[in-house]
């Protein structure tokens, strides 16, 4: 009996299948030469974002979303900085400041201290990152729940048309978990590896990218610093990826951004 | 949550197996509390078993509530680099694991139920793979968790005995390496 892995399977390197690319030359370069991330707005839509942190180098601003029963919708938006409860907001926002080191960080708190609307507030954090024009939503966070799958769907459709790129952590555990499972968002699983910027692309989707996520040196709560594997590191390495070709070419959309980071994929023959 | 009668022991052979599935030092599950704000550690096998049953900790805290938060699964290496961690849960357990592999259980519409966690396992390498038999295993714990109350093992015959199969499972697999314990 074999076991499969879910999805980083698919970019085994002796499993990497080859796929056809746009016919771009020197894509690699094209995208990401010399950018440095500057002037794309980032959402980080996690735990909150440890502003402090030496290896996130500051933050342009944030909202916490946090549950309030006697509120019309159940939660309040507070604006302004909050902690990070966790860590992993942290983490994922140092991966892209070091991929992106100019890029603009925004921490768009939906996890709290308590489990319950998770889904809600991972919507409206969505919802926010789309009705302030962030250019890249990282999304290291998902939802199996049923109910969340049409308002998730929506708001994701609202930020692939209105130029929001959200890149999502695909999931490990048995059916679909949205937003990843959407067609509108970038989806990624984890791959080994120490390079910043590998990328893989895998021929049989849904999800649709692999990279470094296996023991990745991540920043961590009251500063400091572990090596952690996960899905949720290897999603902010793509934010990071496409902060710096939307900082080169501000005019891609979602779907160009998608297709540019196929054919700068490994096993992409344009390549 | 409240466990349904029973249930406590089926959760125990789920730890067991998980934890010699993984070769790990010890397997807890942990179930989040009505108010969504706590995970309640209600059944655990091996090193420090004894003293984490029962404890309780903020889903805010702990790799545990990282992975319940998140609500994906997520190894870490080298936890004692946390000084959270440490406080919360290794000193009120007397063992200080060194890494961690900790995946959401999920109830059928979606929702996350509590924690599985597993210490310090005996694995080739940190990977993918690794994550993806626990998130597994996880979905079949949350199964086994949401038994409704009444509900015996003449009802759900599968799931009262997945434990139990799963044991058989790892101690064939054992016996059928080079050097196992057979």
């Amino acid at each position: 009996m074999s076991l499969t892995p879910a999805w980083s399977g698919a970019f085994d390197r002796s499993a990497l299948e080859e796929v056809v690319g746009l016919p771009l030359e020197d894509v690699r370069e094209w995208a990401f030469g010399g950018s440095t991330g500057a002037g794309v707005d980032v959402a980080v839509v996690d735990s909150g974002v440890d502003a402090d942190h030496p290896r996130v180098g500051g933050l342009s601003g944030g909202v916490a979303f946090e549950l309030d029963p006697l509120a019309e919708l159940g939660y309040v938006e507070r604006e302004g900085p909050h902690e990070d409860l966790v860590g992993h907001g942290t983490a994922c926002a140092a991966i892209i400041r070091s991929i992106a080191p100019d890029a603009v960080l925004y921490s768009v708190r939906v996890l709290g201290a308590n489990l319950k609307g998770r889904g809600a507030l991972l919507h409206a954090g969505v919802e926010w990152a789309v009705e302030h024009g962030m250019h890249v939503a990282n999304l290291s966070l998902s939802s199996k729940s049923d109910a969340m799958f049409g308002p998730l769907h929506e708001v994701a459709d609202q930020a692939y048309f209105s130029g929001t790129v959200l890149v999502c952590a695909a999931n490990n555990l048995p059916g679909p978990t949205y937003p990843s499972q959407y067609a509108s968002v970038v989806s990624v699983a984890a791959r080994p590896g120490d390079e910043e910027l590998a990328l893989a692309y895998n021929a049989h989707p849904p999800v649709e990218f692999g990279a470094r996520g296996i023991d990745v040196d991540v920043a961590w709560a009251d500063g400091g610093s572990i090596t952690a594997t996960g899905n949720s590191f290897a999603a902010p390495h793509v934010s990071g990826m496409v902060a710096l070709m939307r900082s080169k070419h501000p005019w891609l959309t979602p779907f160009q951004v998608k297709a540019v980071l196929q054919a700068a994929s490994v096993n992409s023959l344009a390549r | 949550m409240t466990l349904a009668p029973g249930v406590d022991a089926r959760l125990g052979s789920c730890v067991e197996a998980t934890r010699a599935l993984f070769g790990a030092a010890a397997c807890s599950i942990a179930l989040v509390d009505d108010d969504g704000a706590n995970l309640r550690f209600v059944a655990s096998d091996g090193a420090g078993a004894d003293e984490i049953v029962g404890v309780t900790i903020p889903v805010s805290r702990g790799i545990a509530g990282w992975a319940a938060m998140s609500g994906q699964p997520i190894a870490v290496r080298d936890v004692q680099t946390d000084p959270r961690f440490a406080r919360d849960v290794a000193e009120s357990t007397n063992y200080v694991p060194t890494a961690i592999y900790a995946a959401p259980m999920l109830d059928a519409e979606g929702e996350v139920l509590g924690v599985a966690s597993v210490l310090d396992p005996v694995v080739d390498e940190t990977s993918d793979w690794t994550l993806h038999v626990l998130g597994t295993i996880a979905g079949l714990i949350a199964m086994v968790t949401t038994v409704t109350a009444g509900e015996t093992s003449q009802d759900s015959p599968p799931l009262a005995r997945l434990g139990d199969d799963v044991l058989r499972l790892v101690e064939a697999w054992r016996t059928a390496e080079p050097g196992g314990s057979a």
